[in-house]
């Protein structure tokens, strides 16, 4: 019973301290810095339509691949069907995808890839092993 | 009420009949919308696929699970209309929602108010069907629900394909909730006066009123309906993954055109349907259900079999309209023989819902069944094993499933004989 209490008491202490050790840096510091983005450079890109080079329709981008470094290295592309029916989730290169600036005239993302190149490509799953197509229409394995 | 009723035998009104037609196919344009293109929708809204995930897992659940509350609200209420209208509010209130409030909470309600109204619409308009016509004629009734219903489900899809396309993935939600008026007015047309209640929950209008419902327990251990329901698990089972699985294939195969040929394996096979459902309603008196639903069992292992070996897409198009086929069986035979089954015990919507929980169970095995078979061996095998599960499932009707075409009382004779249909004299002819 006493043992018990004394579980209790010590967890609701590392609790206090762990809540502190949070609160300490930011009122020490005072408020972080912002950045403020123009919105014209930047956009948010998930659910946002691709479009190929010839203008094609190549779906629309459902998630973002980072490796530890955060960098990005594939983005998945939902592709093709209709009503949501024989429509294939497909890993594209980064780097074969091009953000248009807003400012653009006609801004938007665009895959350096033919719907000809995507349609072939192993469908990205859960627990699968992740293959991502190249702007050169190659599969890579990601490890 | 009085006590012990005189057996009247259903007389619906042309108006109350045309109605339901129109009910009929408006319900199957607001269903529509809800489906795959949820996730479509979604993914435009910004959502993560994860969050997306787990709304239709909610919803999923829900539908599952509801089916047979569902159906005892139906068989515990008087009038099936007003369950009904609430019901389609709903939707299209879900609808609205998703429209115009696309975040988590507002959206999670939406897909689950969606889905628990959808396991009560089903089966009141199966219930007023039955209180409209009665049993003797419900066989062709069913027929034309589901030419209608199909008529509504391939226009709509076309419809809401190209609003999607042109317009936005929201605008196909408002044109959704937009088809609440004209359904909430069709539904007030039916006169409630010709539904009755008793009929309505699977009894006989010959019965006393107030007839002590059929035990759960014994109904359910029917061995007929046992079977019945393991063969519309196998038959959903082989089935539901088949038009995903064959869209997947054509998007690999096809560039440009593999939308317009999805579109087309959507739409092709309604119109099947459409056009010969009310031929199985009417050939289920005459010939009995046994055959037919052997018939409908019999395609599906053709079409997975042709999916396997077929390579062409435009042929794939072409194979794909047997699903009309079996569609055209399946959607008539099955409120119908629930109907067979539970004449006299006053728990038909229950019983919808028991079978429609099978349905559910064949439904969600399916697609992992065939995604696993897909990835590990590719779609030729994943066909194959889908046609494999036809197999059993044909096996099970045709060596288990007994004939459930009850033998015509009098009264439903004189009721068919009262209408004047010459599909009512053959039906007389071949089952006395």
């Amino acid at each position: 019973m006493c043992k018990r209490l004394a579980i209790v008491l010590l967890t609701m202490a590392f609790a206090i301290v762990a809540a502190a050790a949070q609160t300490t840096p930011t009122e020490g510091v005072g408020t972080p810095s912002v950045t403020v983005l123009d919105k014209q450079e930047v956009q948010g890109i998930l659910g946002r339509d691709v479009r190929s080079t010839a203008d094609e329709n190549m779906g629309r981008i459902v998630d973002v691949l980072v490796d530890g470094a955060g960098t990005a290295r594939a983005a998945i592309i939902d592709f093709g069907g209709f009503l949501g029916v024989g429509s294939r989730k497909i890993a594209v290169d980064w780097k074969a995808l091009h953000f248009v600036p807003a400012a653009e005239k006609r801004y938007g993302i665009v895959l350096e890839l033919t719907r000809d190149q995507v349609k072939p490509a192993p469908e990205y799953k859960e627990g699968k092993p992740i293959v991502v197509l190249g702007a050169s229409g190659n599969l890579e394995t990601l490890p | 009420m009085t006590e012990t009723r005189p057996a009247s035998p259903p007389h619906p009104s042309q108006r109350s009949l045309g109605r339901l037609d129109w009910f009929v196919f408006l319900v199957a344009d607001v269903q529509t919308g809800f489906g795959p293109f949820v996730a479509v929708y979604l993914t435009t809204q910004h959502w993560t696929q994860i969050d997306i995930g787990l709304v239709l897992t909610v919803a999923g659940l829900v539908s599952l699970f509801g089916q047979i509350p569902g159906g005892a609200l139906i068989d515990a209420v008087r009038s099936e209309r007003v369950v009904a209208a609430i019901g389609v509010s709903m939707i299209a209130a879900a609808a609205l929602i998703y429209a115009t409030f696309p975040i988590f909470p507002a959206v999670l309600l939406a897909a689950t108010m969606q889905a628990a109204a959808s396991c009560v619409v089903g089966p009141a308009i199966a219930a007023i069907s039955l209180g409209l016509v009665g049993h003797a004629a419900i066989g062709e009734r069913f027929g034309r629900n589901a030419r209608f219903a199909s008529i509504g489900a391939g226009l709509s899809a076309g419809v809401m394909g190209a609003v999607g396309y042109f317009l936005s993935a929201q605008a196909v939600f408002f044109v959704t909730a937009a088809l609440l008026i004209p359904a909430l007015f069709v539904l007030h047309g039916i006169d409630p006066k010709e539904i009755d209640p008793e009929r309505a929950h699977g009894n006989l209008s010959e019965e006393p009123a107030g007839k002590p419902r059929a035990d759960l327990r014994s109904l359910l251990r029917q061995r007929p309906l046992l079977v019945f329901g393991c063969c519309i698990l196998l038959f959903h089972f082989a089935n539901a993954a088949m038009l995903p699985l064959m869209g997947s294939v054509l998007t690999t195969r096809l560039s440009q055109l593999a939308p317009v040929l999805i579109a087309a394996c959507i739409v092709g096979p309604q119109l099947v349907v459409a056009l010969f459902s009310p031929w199985v309603g009417r050939q289920t008196q005459r010939w009995g259900r046994r055959p037919l639903l052997i018939a409908g069992f019999a395609v599906l292992p053709i079409r997975g079999f042709l999916f396997a070996v077929v390579t062409d897409p435009y042929l794939l198009v072409v194979v794909q309209l047997l699903d009309g086929l079996t569609a055209g069986i399946f959607n008539v035979m099955v409120p119908l023989t629930v109907a067979d089954l539970t004449r006299g015990t006053g728990r038909f919507n229950l019983t919808q819902g028991v079978v429609g929980t099978m349905m559910g169970v064949g439904a969600a095995l399916s697609p992992t069944f065939a995604g696993y078979l897909s990835d590990t061996f590719g779609s030729p095998i994943a066909f194959a094993g889908l046609a494999a599960i036809a197999v059993v499932g044909l096996a099970t009707v045709g060596l288990l499933m007994p004939e459930t075409r009850p033998a015509q009382s009098p009264a439903d004779a004189e009721a068919s004989g009262r209408r004047k249909r010459p599909s009512a004299a053959g039906c007389r002819s071949s089952s006395s």
